[in-house]
């Protein structure tokens, strides 16, 4: 924290602030806005979605995406560790291809591929997650770990660090930057792959959307993307903060 | 300064390939415990695995040892030189694939002809296993030779013509899928079509929005932080979400103004997924276009000045020659991105491949759903193969 | 202090290094310089083992490199790179404190060391101490690489052409520094450029590299007025060379006698051009030059000015300089109170040869 920004709150973050209260109110109030529903659409009835608790939805949506992103994190960071040391550098190559041409891979159609081997519900909808999850997360180490000067490597080991010393103090935290903007990526997918989810019968933000859709029912349709929406976007805002934090000092954000 | 490659050619070292001894051992590990392939007595009944040893004849199962020794070998430091290794396992790894295929519709014939004409036979996790170690084995070695584009572009041909030939032999049509695509053929078509019709009524306004945008944003720096921020907002929320919230404003619209409605302006159909396509669009093009023109050195933007050309004539031949590889790099991403999202478009009845796979999904046919999701894969990685090279023939000649 | 013996670096079948045999006293400043590829930054590198050497042996205080970890040894030796080697999320006071805080230091003992050091350069600790690497010029960021290089009190400071990105102003005060510290300190150095005035100008010893071997290893003027051979006297450089020894000198090995005179009548020189007299105060202080000009009768009067004269530590480049530049034979040689304590003269530089 630099003390020039503590007085008063940047605009992007009271945005952050906003939007994250409204999504919070929407989520455990939406069902207060009935009658607004009822109003906007008396040919529909009902004009609210009921057969889940907003609340519940949404928890089951954020468990998904957390569990898998926290799997994905986890794999593709030791992935992307274990290729740029020497004993794995051999495998860096396929690693950065593989992760490429997954990557143009639609996140849908993994998810449908994986049906196949998984069966329907939550366990290949988290699969699917994990796996498209995985690929920014390997890319973004790969590169954060890339742009770490030479010389301040050898400054490094100049200076008596160990190995795992340099990892830890020098090149994890100059990457650190471009693998949350990795992780940021790979969550933003994951929050809509997993809404998608609810078609090969995981319980998501998206179980309204596609109930909505078959039902022809618009308002449920409005209900589940509006939260999704406003989830994706304060997470986008949230990751954003936590970038800007590893900058150490440096200028601006990436657009 | 020790080099990687410096310590591979350490005396002692027995692999020098460490990649390839991987990718063989996964392979033989998936054929040894995995389903080669599943059969059925018909279409309802859930399969029986059949083992890999199960399925080959004596011929095949002999041509796969000999060819996964010579790759075995091939993975060591010695006896082959590097060059000859590198050849072999480029020819060993696509000759095993092309047996693992030719293998799995030869036993879906004999099959159907030992048990019933309405036995399926589908492929299995060891089948795909394989294909997938073959196909890696063949990019890594390419990448070890750092091949040239010619001969990436060579072998790629090579790989996709075998495999198309089997596919239009008709050597596959006992296997369930293909089968499958027997019922649908028409239709499947018609799916493709409109899918990549979709992409292309995207594609066109994005460019044609985008590529103005990218330029002002290039030129005025105040406006550059909003537009960047709104193109994100639209990146950011999840497909289904804004391809299901433009449903409700069309439709509003369809149905105050019935001419529109009979114009394609509904709530359901074309019209609301190319709008989603197009929003989805603009931040890749918007922000390539900028990165592009902005990467153009500004000595030599000041030179063409210099010389007396119009800021029209900098623009056209100067910055835009020069920023052309940033921006293709910019619809590659568009490209890639909006065949895979023209996926989701099929949920609010715009058709495409997607139809597939949620048709399949709701019938719980994996066959079906396979039809639409490896078609969309197949043309997502083709396109980003083509437009990658059409990225490497843009760079200006002496900036290559 | 440091010893190679027979020290030789193979890359597959080429000798990068080969067969440096070398002994770097306690104190002493030695430069090793060579063109590009000679093996001098594979020279200090292997000292240090961030390279591992083939053959040979390496002795820093008399014990071989090799039988301490590699880590324990960089942390008992200093190392100094390009300023782009500080650790850019590490601030000022934290990229000094680097080594202390690997040997697990007390935070006071940390904080009082890195507040000697910036002291030491000159450095203000109040502005400083919390900057990042990018926020500081290149000569701050530069001084703060050697002085995390000297922050756990090394014995030896290596340092890998660490001037090699700072513009020429700056290397000159940069240089100054260096020297001033290390006569402050006397750490033993050994130091990698490619610059002959920058080794000529620090260096107590030097070590000219080509090819990987060992050329000449002598005293900067030896160096000069002896070269082993060709190679050497090219990479000096033949033009300047008179001046380049000059600048290797110090106006106390020159300076003889002066005569002087407190008599303010006087208008001759009591003896020739070669000798002039000079008119001193009550207190010695020179106020006048009597003869001294060339070309001018030995009756002409000069004031003594402040920028005429010369002290003992001044280089004999610059004391040669002066007398150029304001047309004199001589130059008063002045102690630390201004008082005459001989002089330097035109034929005293030419006859000198130590």
């Amino acid at each position: 924290m630099t003390p020039r920004t503590m007085p008063r709150l940047a605009p992007r973050s009271v945005l952050l602030i906003v939007l994250g209260v409204l999504l919070v109110a929407l989520v455990v109030g939406m069902e207060q806005l009935a009658p607004l529903f009822r109003a906007w659409f008396p040919d529909q009835n009902p004009a609210m979605y009921e057969r889940e608790s907003f609340l519940n939805l949404t928890l089951a949506h954020v468990a998904l995406v957390l569990v898998s992103s926290l799997i994905s994190v986890g794999v593709g960071v030791g992935a992307g560790l274990f290729v740029t040391r020497p004993a794995g550098r051999e495998f860096a190559p396929l690693v950065s291809t593989l992760a490429a041409i997954g990557q143009t891979f639609p996140p849908a159609a993994v998810l449908a591929i994986v049906v196949p081997l998984a069966g329907f519900g939550f366990v290949p909808t988290l699969v699917a997650l994990i796996l498209y999850g995985l690929l920014p997360v390997v890319q973004n180490t790969v590169a954060g770990l890339g742009t770490v000067p030479p010389q301040t490597l050898e400054a490094a080991r100049g200076n008596g660090m160990s190995a795992w010393q340099i990892l830890w103090h020098i090149e994890l935290p100059l990457a650190m930057r471009v693998i949350v903007a990795g992780v940021r990526v790979s969550v933003i997918i994951n929050i809509g792959t997993a809404t998608i989810g609810s078609t090969v019968g995981a319980t998501t933000l998206g179980t309204p959307i596609i109930a909505g859709l078959v039902g022809n029912n618009l308002p449920y349709v409005i209900q589940g993307a509006l939260l999704v929406g406003l989830l994706a976007i304060v997470t986008d805002l949230a990751f954003e903060r936590l970038e800007r934090r590893f900058s150490f000092g440096a200028s601006g954000a990436t657009p | 300064m020790t080099s990687p490659a410096v310590s591979t050619v350490g005396a002692g070292r027995v692999l020098a390939n460490r990649v390839l001894v991987t990718l063989l051992i996964a392979g033989l590990a998936a054929a040894w415990l995995l389903p080669f392939a599943s059969m059925s007595p018909n279409r309802l009944a859930s399969g029986q695995s059949v083992a890999l040893g199960g399925a080959l004849t004596m011929w095949q199962a002999a041509g796969m040892l000999v060819l996964t020794v010579m790759l075995g070998l091939a993975a060591l430091q010695r006896p082959l030189s590097r060059r000859l290794a590198h050849g072999v396992t480029l020819t060993a790894s696509l000759a095993l694939l092309l047996i693992t295929l030719y293998a799995l519709g030869d036993y879906a014939q004999r099959t159907l002809v030992e048990r019933s004409p309405s036995a399926r036979v589908s492929q299995g996790a060891a089948f795909w296993v394989i294909v997938f170690c073959c196909a890696l084995a063949a990019i890594d070695t390419l990448q070890r030779h750092a091949s040239g584009w010619i001969t990436r572009l060579g072998y790629a041909a090579l790989a996709g013509g075998a495999v198309a030939f089997l596919l239009a032999s008709g050597h596959f049509r006992d296997l369930s899928i293909m089968r499958e695509y027997a019922n649908i053929r028409d239709t499947f078509s018609d799916q493709l079509l409109t899918h990549l019709g979709l992409v292309g009524a995207a594609l066109g306004p994005a460019l044609a929005i985008g590529v103005p945008l990218g330029l002002l944003a290039h030129r005025r720096a105040r406006v550059r932080g909003t537009l960047f921020s709104v193109l994100n907002v639209f990146q950011t929320i999840p497909s289904i979400a804004l391809f299901a919230l433009l449903v409700a404003p069309l439709s509003a619209l369809g149905n105050a103004f019935p001419f529109l409605a009979e114009l394609g302006i509904k709530g359901i159909g074309a019209a609301p997924a190319i709008i989603a396509l197009v929003m989805y669009a603009l931040l890749p093009v918007v922000r390539n276009t900028y990165s592009g023109l902005k990467g153009v050195p500004p000595a030599t933007v000041e030179a063409a000045r210099g010389m007396g050309m119009t800021q029209r004539q900098v623009l056209w031949r100067v910055e835009i020659p020069l920023a052309l590889p940033v921006m293709l790099s910019g619809l590659r991403i568009v490209t890639v991105q909006a065949i895979g999202l023209t996926v989701v478009a099929a949920l609010i009845g715009a058709g495409g491949l997607g139809a597939f796979i949620f048709q399949g999904l709701g019938q719980y046919a994996i066959d079906l759903v396979l039809l639409g999701a490896i078609p969309t894969i197949v043309l997502a990685v083709i396109a980003d193969f083509m437009l990658q090279m059409l990225v490497a023939l843009s760079q200006p000649a002496g900036t290559r | 202090m440091i010893e190679l013996q027979g020290l030789t670096k193979r890359y597959g079948d080429t000798r990068v290094v080969d067969d440096i045999s070398l002994t770097v006293e306690q104190g002493e400043f030695c430069v090793l310089i060579g063109p590009s590829g000679c093996g001098k930054s594979t020279t200090l590198k292997m000292i240090n083992r961030l390279i591992a050497h083939s053959e040979g042996r390496i002795l820093v205080g008399g014990e071989d490199v090799t039988t301490l970890p590699p880590e324990l040894l960089r942390r008992r030796i200093g190392y100094a790179i390009q300023s782009t080697g500080l650790f850019p999320h590490w601030r000022v006071a934290e990229n000094i404190a680097t080594v202390p805080r690997l040997l697990k230091w007390s935070t006071s003992r940390i904080n009082a060391r890195v507040d000697e050091l910036l002291a030491l350069f000159q450095l203000d600790a109040d502005d400083l101490r919390d900057k990042y690497p990018h926020q500081l010029s290149g000569g701050q960021a530069q001084r703060v690489g050697v002085a995390r290089a000297l922050a756990a009190d090394p014995d030896v400071l290596l340092m890998d052409e660490p001037f090699g990105a700072v513009d020429p102003l700056t290397r000159d005060a940069l240089q100054v520094e260096l020297a001033r510290v290390h006569r402050q300190t006397g750490k033993t150095i050994v130091f990698v450029t490619h610059d002959m005035d920058e080794a000529l100008r620090l260096a107590s010893r030097v070590a000219l590299l080509n090819g990987g071997r060992l050329v000449q290893y002598d005293r900067p003027a030896e160096l000069l007025v002896d070269p082993a051979n060709d190679f050497v006297r090219d990479f000096i450089g033949r033009a300047d060379l008179g001046l380049k020894l000059l600048s290797r000198r110090r106006v106390e090995q020159y300076y003889q006698p002066a005569q002087g005179t407190r008599d303010a009548t006087i208008t001759q020189a009591a003896t020739t051009h070669a000798r002039p007299t000079w008119q001193v105060d009550a207190d010695n202080r020179p106020l006048a030059l009597i003869g001294g000009r060339l070309e001018e009768p030995a009756t002409v009067r000069t004031d003594v000015n402040g920028e005429w004269t010369a002290t003992p530590d001044m280089s004999m480049k610059e004391a040669l300089s002066r007398m150029v530049w304001f047309r004199v034979t001589a130059l008063p040689v002045l102690d630390d109170q201004g008082r005459l304590l001989g002089e330097v003269t035109m034929a005293g530089v030419m006859g000198h040869r130590p």
